[in-house]
């Protein structure tokens, strides 16, 4: 603890007495300033191409480590879901969670805006920014959420 | 794994599991104790390595286990991790050393207290810093949403996955080991408290703390010892899960189905030949996918498995003749050994008052451990059990 808090002061400074992260986090997605949709980011690796969410040091395909960034389809199908009762520090419950199938092939994990009985496998559901949970100082964190798609 | 020679069991040991005021460290020595001396082991210096599974008690936990038993010395122990299959992992660890020769004898433990450490109102996460768990992922969720796709696509009920529970409870009534057990009807295990839509509290294995220990060894040693009723270990596997962010079956379960297909070829033993199996039923829903992904029945026909009495006393394969971890409660590390530690003791036939009759001669366990995004489990370790004596 003592050798964190001495790295902190000769390595970073400028962060010491910040707060916890409020941000989850922007290698996971993007919430444009100019007003347009969020869009969660893929990473597709320079050499084989292989396209993974989240961004991972190295390609677990060909161990390439270049990567471009890909934005992801912001709309998916909710494969499952469920309603929690019960589970960590920090989060407010009942809360609905689910796996969403992009179309680019890839599965996410994530809060699922509004009440369970509202949804069924297999519909259709667009990302949105939220409240996930809150931090070691009470306050909110804010991610990537899914809801049900407008049609 | 390749045995590369016969590996038997000596002796099997396991606490009563519940909540216990005393720490893992006292519950893991009297688990260990009993397997010892049921291996007729009666003092120090026999034991040449051992391996003890823990998940939340800190470090140095075999250590602490070992030291009053005068075992500490020249007694090489390796402490193991990887969640809820940490103890079948330790039991795997003393096998190999029988197996390559590295010993002759070797003792695994699996111990927890989770009441002593563990803060209430609180569900398991995965690792720790994993994107999942950060975006408020549990295991109780996780297994609810499986639950929830397998009823959409098969058109099972709350009330199919209720009866695991009845079953469970209900082959524990006289396991003196278990904690949960008796009767219990489908209306109270639906009308308990909801956790995870739709597993109720009574569908979910408790928290609670125990102890299981194993003592594997040599064929001369079971001759060395004495030993009337060894049991050889038919096989043992360990798989990592199959990391990857694509869609994929929740309805199944890929690490679980690797582990089972690597065993039932490296034992030559079929799921038909199987007759009874100790799984990883920390809910309800987990021991239907398992019947489908162990083979025990086609994908889709869990829960006609059920119905049909085939995973319960005169079914085809007896499924948690213990009562599983729906009445013994999952303290995580301890789970793996105590598994392998009451399948043992029904293949000797000495289970009196929830023994499986005929005394079965083909045990099974499964365990699998930890969450992380990206795999269905960390971690599965299985194994294989016979009798290995005549009757
Ligand atoms: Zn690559």
């Amino acid at each position: 603890m003592g050798n964190e808090k001495a790295g902190k002061k000769m390595g970073q400074k400028e962060k010491e007495g910040e707060a916890d992260i409020t941000f989850y986090h922007s290698d996971l997605v993007e919430v444009p300033t100019d007003g347009s949709p969020p869009f969660l980011k893929g990473y597709r690796c320079k050499s084989c191409g292989q396209l993974d969410f989240p961004k991972l040091s190295i390609c677990p395909g060909c161990w390439g480590a270049e990567f471009e960034m890909v934005p992801l389809s912001r709309k998916g199908t909710l494969y499952a879901f469920a309603e929690v009762f019960l589970g960590q520090p920090g989060m407010t419950y009942p809360m609905t969670i689910g796996y969403v199938d992009l179309p680019e092939n890839i599965r996410i994990f994530a809060q699922i805006e509004g009440k369970a009985e509202q949804f069924n496998c297999n519909d259709a559901v667009e990302l949105t920014i939220g409240t996930i949970r809150t931090n070691r100082d009470g306050l909110p964190i804010t991610s990537y959420k899914f809801k049900k798609a407008e049609s | 794994m390749k045995l590369d020679r016969d590996v038997y069991i000596a002796g099997v040991g396991e606490t009563r599991f519940g909540k216990h005021t005393s720490d893992f460290d006292v519950l893991g020595r009297q688990a260990a104790l009993q397997a010892m001396r049921d291996a007729h082991i009666e003092k120090p210096g026999i034991v040449q390595t051992a391996y003890v599974g823990n998940v939340q008690n800190g470090i140095v936990t075999g250590q602490m286990v070992f030291k009053d038993l005068g075992m500490c010395g020249d007694l090489a122990i390796i402490n193991v991790e990887s969640a809820c299959s940490a103890g079948g992992m330790a039991v795997y660890c003393a096998v190999k050393d029988v197996a390559t020769g590295t010993a002759d004898i070797s003792i695994a433990v699996g111990t927890e207290n989770h009441s002593l450490t563990r803060q209430a109102g609180t569900a398991f996460a995965g690792a720790t810093g994993d994107i999942e768990t950060m975006q408020g992922l549990v295991f109780t969720g996780k297994y609810a949403m499986r639950a929830n796709r397998y009823m959409f696509e098969t058109g099972a009920t709350p009330e199919d996955l209720a009866m695991v529970t009845v079953k469970n409870r209900r082959q524990a009534t006289h396991n003196p080991h278990a904690w949960f057990k008796g009767n219990i009807s489908i209306e109270e295990v639906l009308a308990s408290r909801m956790v995870a839509s739709p597993l109720t509290l009574q569908q979910c294995c408790g928290i609670s703390d125990g102890a299981g220990a194993v003592v594997v060894c040599s064929r001369e040693m079971t001759k060395n010892l004495g030993i009337q009723k060894p049991v050889k270990v038919s096989g043992a596997v360990v798989f990592s899960g199959p990391y990857h962010n694509r869609p994929r079956d929740l309805t199944g379960d890929d690490i679980t189905e690797m582990a089972a297909r690597r065993l039932y070829e490296e034992s030559g033993i079929g799921p038909e030949d199987v007759n009874i199996i100790e799984l990883h039923d920390a809910f309800t829903i987990a021991e239907i996918l398992y019947y489908e992904c162990l083979g025990l029945c086609r994908k889709g026909e869990g829960i006609k498995f059920l119905r049909d009495g085939e995973s319960t006393y005169g079914g085809k394969c007896v499924v948690s003749p213990r009562g599983g971890m729906l009445s013994y409660g999952h303290p995580v590390g301890a789970s793996g050994a105590a598994q392998i530690a009451s399948c043992v003791k029904q293949l000797r036939g000495e289970c009196a008052g929830y023994q499986v009759e005929p005394v079965p001669a083909v045990a099974m366990t499964h365990v699998t451990g930890g969450g992380m995004s990206g795999t269905e489990h960390a971690a599965c370790t299985m194994h294989m059990l016979t009798k290995a004596w005549q009757a």
